[in-house]
């Protein structure tokens, strides 16, 4: 049981005492309420001060959550490690091929258990080896993205390889080139620009998608891309998928060259660069990753700050948040889990989005604040 | 119905309209009607309770909509009246609501919401719990968008 001032009342909050009316005895709330916004209005439009709230009790979602984000961030790190191993030591033979299918077999298994849990997890840190955990997370993406454009096990499976492998032509390039902090030379920059080629050619005796994937992921459907400037359906479809989800992985990334952008300023990048893009793809990709994607942090119309922590389907405004921050910007004792897509919610919605440099002083604090909890 | 209830749907309506599209919305002739209400191209109905009771009606027609979509979809190019740009046209619904009740609030009725439902075609026809309405037409850059509003004061 926590004490607690009435201007810090957030909704999902749940009463540990019965909330009276003052000098009247008369119950206006019960204990064990759960508090909407409706509700702490009218508690504040009495002369009350401070109400009891319960410590929430987390639910067996929550807990489980628990106990699965810090499995996958391991599965996730040992991943990005493999598939070090792997692309780093390429080689076209079968052993190669088969712990690459089995990487992304791994994976598929995780977007199986928790899609959600495991997208947290692709802006959780930056690796050293930028190049490897943008493998992971791109074919994490594609394989969510293909997903939802209705593929079964085997077509993802394809997909989930195809996005693995797609930038392996970097392999290629002077590791100072594509490390470099400053702006690349006329020579540098060609020569990054022939990756795709690369690529294809190192995965010449796999299969034609695969090498179209990696050869095409830079050509834009508005015929504006790189090497050979296809549009439209002269893109093979894969490789439209990858584009989108690397384009995305590479903006919510730390660069050498840039701080990384937040998830919905790389939406919103995405958005305005459109014409590039497939547009039932990205329509698709809208629904998948929302208007609020997962890791954004969002003020609400009452002023509280919190995290996205899920999507709820078919409601891409309404996601469901983790409250860190109350009204007057104070940290929260512990964080309140705040669907939107409740019916009891529908009186708050999403006022603005917490920008960059702000953004990440925030994910810090709460970082540090709330380091036991891996999730929310 | 209290001018006092209406005005904060219509300060809410201009403010959220002007945020999501950068666009001023003005306000014409007010008028009364009887339910049920006969709605345009797409229609947003979304439900009061509380201190007030009963429904606000959004109707606007579906190329007004299209823009507002598009403009909540952060300029989004949606030709057709896809999944997306019925939850962004709902939404933008909600938050116009969701700042009226905030208002109202502060005047000492509370209120809640239901989640909005979408209606699409010229032909909805929408029964209200409170039989007299108002029609606030509002007219915008991008065409007019209709508010309907039956309301009434919770009977003691």
């Amino acid at each position: 049981m926590q004490r607690i001032r009435v201007g810090s009342l957030v909704p999902g909050m749940i009463l540990a005492q019965d909330v009276l009316i003052p000098r009247t005895g008369v119950t206006l709330l019960p204990m064990n309420t759960v508090l909407t916004m409706e509700m702490i209005r009218r508690i504040g439009s009495f002369n009350i001060d401070e109400v009891y709230i319960k410590v929430p009790e987390r639910s067996n979602k929550e807990k489980n959550e628990e106990i699965l984000a810090p499995v996958m961030a391991e599965t996730h790190e040992k991943s990005v490690a493999a598939v070090e191993q792997v692309i780093t030591n390429f080689r076209k033979d079968s052993f190669t091929q088969e712990a690459i299918e089995g990487l992304v077999g791994d994976l598929l298994e995780q977007v199986e258990m928790d899609a959600d849990l495991l997208l947290n997890l692709t802006h959780m840190k930056s690796y050293d080896n930028y190049l490897f955990s943008h493998a992971v997370n791109v074919s994490i993406i594609s394989i969510l993205i293909g997903e939802q454009l209705g593929y079964e096990k085997e077509e993802l499976n394809q997909l989930g390889v195809a996005a693995l492998l797609h930038d392996i032509g970097m392999l290629k390039i002077a590791v100072e080139t594509w490390r470099k902090t400053g702006t690349l030379t006329p020579e540098e920059y060609q020569e990054v620009r022939k990756h795709p080629e690369y690529g294809a050619e190192l995965l010449a005796g796999m299969s034609a998608e695969i090498q179209a994937v990696a050869a095409q992921h830079h050509e834009r459907y508005d015929g504006s891309g790189y090497p050979r400037g296809l549009k439209g359906s002269e893109i093979n479809y894969k490789a439209r998928i990858v584009a989108l989800a690397d384009v995305y992985e590479a903006c919510i990334s730390d660069r050498p060259y840039r701080e990384r952008l937040t998830p919905q300023e790389a939406i919103k990048l995405i958005v305005a660069n459109q014409e590039g893009f497939d547009p039932n793809i990205l329509k698709v990709f809208l629904l998948t990753m929302a208007i609020y994607p997962i890791g954004t942090f969002v003020r609400l119309n009452t002023g509280e700050i919190g995290k996205v922590i899920r999507v709820s389907k078919n409601q891409p405004f309404r996601p469901v948040l983790s409250l860190y921050f109350d009204r007057q910007g104070e940290l929260l004792g512990q964080p309140i889990r705040l669907d939107l897509s409740a019916d009891v919610n529908h009186l708050l919605y999403i006022e603005d989005t917490i920008p960059a440099p702000e953004h990440k002083k925030l994910s810090e604090k709460v970082a540090t604040a709330f380091s036991h909890r891996p999730w929310g | 119905m209290k001018a006092e209830f209406i005005n904060p749907f219509v300060g809410a309506a201009y403010d959220i309209i002007k945020r999501v599209a950068a666009v001023e919305a003005t306000k014409g002739e007010l008028s009364l009607a009887n339910s049920p209400v006969r709605g345009d191209e797409v229609n947003v109905v979304i439900g009061v309770t509380g201190d007030l009771t009963g429904q606000i009606i959004f109707c606007l027609s579906e190329a007004t909509a299209l823009v507002f979509a598009s403009k909540m979809l952060m300029n989004l190019t949606t030709d057709s009246f896809n999944e997306l740009a019925k939850s962004a046209i709902c939404e933008m619904g909600n938050m116009i609501l969701g700042r009226a009740v905030t208002t109202l609030g502060e005047r000492g009725y509370f209120c809640t919401l239901t989640p909005p439902a979408l209606f699409i075609g010229k032909n909805v026809v929408v029964s209200t719990q409170v039989l007299k309405f108002l029609v606030i037409p509002l007219e915008t850059k991008y065409g007019p968008i209709t508010i309907n509003a039956a309301l009434e004061e919770k009977k003691e």
